[in-house]
């Protein structure tokens, strides 16, 4: 445990070193946050007093698209980080020498996808902080629920992550899991307005994408809990739906992912991109 | 102690390794038109002892690379298997690289941005090692391996020569009984090139290090190496002694002699009166009073002594004698040449 530990604090503090090193990118990153949430903010002020009552979580739309921006960017690291990390590596030459230590494929999926999830922690909290500085957005219920929920979900879609890598592993470019779940999240999740209305306008056929995408249920129980107030009686649903995918998706990545590791060294294409 | 009687440290058993062609089926269904499968290597075996320094050589090509990297256990061979300390490099591959030290010729293989001091810290924290731990011995690298000054350069911004000191010290960060090393002294300068070669030796005798080399400097690996393997196409040509592999090949040498105070004509006289004159090239020396006569000789044959003494006799005064044998880039020549005949 204490190696594994050791070796996840490698690959952070290699990330760190390296982030320092692109210092101005930090700073504009925070500024582009400020940038986007004080838009947010003027748009929201278009919809007052319009919210339909059908939709209690988008009473106050800032809240709602903060809340669904801040966990949408932990959601994408969650499943891009490993897919980035492996392909980076393949491009720097970087990946046999990492693989030449006596490092196992979990530790190398943990390991190398600990510095984004920091990162991504970082980032997602600045949209609730300046919406809450600078804006008057308040948050209630609990806290520890709702990270409950970006946990789960973000574990979850770390498995298609994971899926994700073994198509960079094995086919380098061209990853079918980003192209449907980067834009398919955005648009089906109920990251910008409420699932309902797709149904209402596109037909249950197309709602039914929604309902398959993991996000979804992330981001309603995440809202749930923090607009609504609920608690964890009342957002069971999402939850269990939230483990079936974790059941399922974990340990099969993981076997993807393995078998794509050793495909690649057949094929003799480690440090190939 | 022989050789034969250490245990062996590395095993090749039967490998040979055929690079796929990616989606073949689906290629073929599609009839699209698709490479030949690469046979990188072909049925190898041999056996490499704890304390042994190997050296693999060949021309660009021959499946040298694809050899480090099968036991490495970066690359899978296709059949036949490597043991590296008894370990499968397929089935127990965790374990090999706990036993293995890899330095590449690959540039690409370190953090650009960070320091040589940072990069090493990252991989000996992948070893295992703790803060303390790993900086303690990154010290006594850059010591060893005289890279003390550039432990706060960035990597981009060392030399080639430095980069490859620093992948040997890589390499050799967690201590491993086995180390291979793929052209080491490749664009080091030649002091630093003997340094290098001097520490790969008491690598071997103080810490009984294996050591699977592979060079295109021939007479590197012929200091350095207990034995060699001359592979060509995939396949083991040779395996034998530096020192054997040469006698394998030929007894002979080349014999040079320049002398004075005989002239051209009157030695190819002195000389034909006991020889065949079609064993002896005659040749005016750079020195106008100096004449040189080149022949070859069997290592064994008094043919030299003779000679000398003819020569002396007939009021010759012998100002050198110089003798070439066959060297390992003779041999590697022969078997290049076989391959493409």
């Amino acid at each position: 445990m204490i190696l594994f530990f050791r070796r996840v604090w490698a690959f952070l503090a290699r990330d760190w070193r390296l982030e320092l090193s692109y210092r101005m990118q930090f700073f504009l990153r925070v500024l582009s946050i400020l940038i986007v949430v004080t838009t947010l903010f003027f748009i929201s002020k278009i919809f007052t007093g319009f919210a339909d009552p059908r939709f209690s979580q988008w009473r106050d739309p800032l809240a709602a698209w903060l809340t669904g921006l801040a966990v949408l960017n932990y959601f994408m690291t969650g499943f891009s980080s490993l897919a980035n990390a492996i392909r980076q590596e393949q491009v720097q030459g970087t990946l046999e020498s990492v693989l030449m230590t006596p490092i196992s494929v979990p530790t190398v999926i943990v390991a190398s996808s600990a510095w984004d999830f920091v990162q991504a922690t970082f980032f997602s909290s600045l949209y609730l902080f300046f919406g809450w500085l600078f804006f008057d957005v308040h948050y209630r219920g609990s806290f520890l629920l709702a990270l409950m929920f970006l946990v789960l979900t973000t574990v979850v879609l770390s498995c298609l992550g994971i899926l994700s890598a073994s198509f960079a592993m094995v086919f380098k470019r061209g990853d079918p899991f980003g192209i449907f779940l980067g834009t398919g999240s955005a648009l089906f999740s109920g990251v910008f307005f409420p699932t309902q209305l797709i149904n209402q306008y596109a037909g249950s056929g197309v709602a039914s994408i929604s309902r398959a995408l993991p996000p979804t249920y992330g981001l309603d129980g995440i809202r749930r809990v923090l607009i609504e107030g609920q608690s964890l009686r009342d957002v069971q649903q999402p939850l269990i739906m939230l483990l079936i995918f974790l059941i399922v998706l974990l340990p099969f990545s993981l076997w993807v992912f393995g078998r794509a590791v050793r495909k690649a060294k057949r094929e003799g294409s480690l440090i190939q991109y | 102690m022989t050789l034969e009687a250490k245990s062996a440290a590395i095993s090749v058993d039967h490998l040979s390794k055929t690079y796929p062609v990616s989606f073949l089926r689906l290629k073929k269904l599609l009839r699209r038109k698709f490479k030949p499968p690469v046979e990188a290597l072909r049925n190898i075996s041999f056996t490499i002892n704890e304390g042994e320094i190997f050296g693999l050589i060949g021309q660009n090509g021959a499946g040298k690379t694809t050899l480090t990297k099968i036991i490495a256990t970066l690359v899978q061979p296709t059949t036949g298997n490597v043991t590296v300390k008894g370990h499968d490099t397929v089935k127990d591959d965790q374990r090999v690289r706990r036993n293995v030290g890899l330095s590449g010729a690959e540039e690409r293989s370190f953090y650009w941005r960070l320091t040589t001091e940072q990069n090493l810290l990252f991989f000996a924290r992948l070893h295992g090692f703790s803060g303390r731990a790993a900086k303690s011995r990154i010290s006594e690298l850059f010591e060893l391996l005289e890279l003390q000054e550039l432990a706060t350069r960035r990597f981009a911004e060392l030399s080639t020569g430095n980069k490859q000191r620093l992948s040997v010290a890589r390499a050799m960060l967690a201590q491993p009984p086995v180390l291979l090393l793929d052209e080491p002294t490749r664009s080091l300068d030649p002091i630093a090139a003997a340094r290098m070669r001097s520490t790969i030796k008491s690598l071997a005798q103080a810490n009984n290090a294996t050591i699977f080399l592979t060079s295109h400097n021939l007479n590197e690996v012929e200091e350095l190496c207990d034995r060699v393997a001359i592979i060509s196409k995939g396949e083991i040509r040779a395996l034998d002694t530096p020192r054997n592999l040469r006698a394998a090949h030929t007894e002979e040498e080349r014999v040079t002699i320049v002398f004075g105070g005989l002239g051209l004509a009157d030695s190819e006289q002195a000389l034909a009166r006991s020889f065949r004159p079609e064993l002896f090239v005659f040749e005016p020396s750079s020195r106008a009073d100096e004449t040189s006569v080149k022949f070859v000789r069997d290592a064994h044959d008094q043919l030299l002594d003779r000679v000398l003494r003819t020569l002396q006799q007939s009021g010759a005064l012998i100002k050198s004698v110089e003798s070439e044998k066959a060297t390992l880039l003779d041999v590697l020549e022969r078997y290049e040449e076989a391959d493409n005949d």
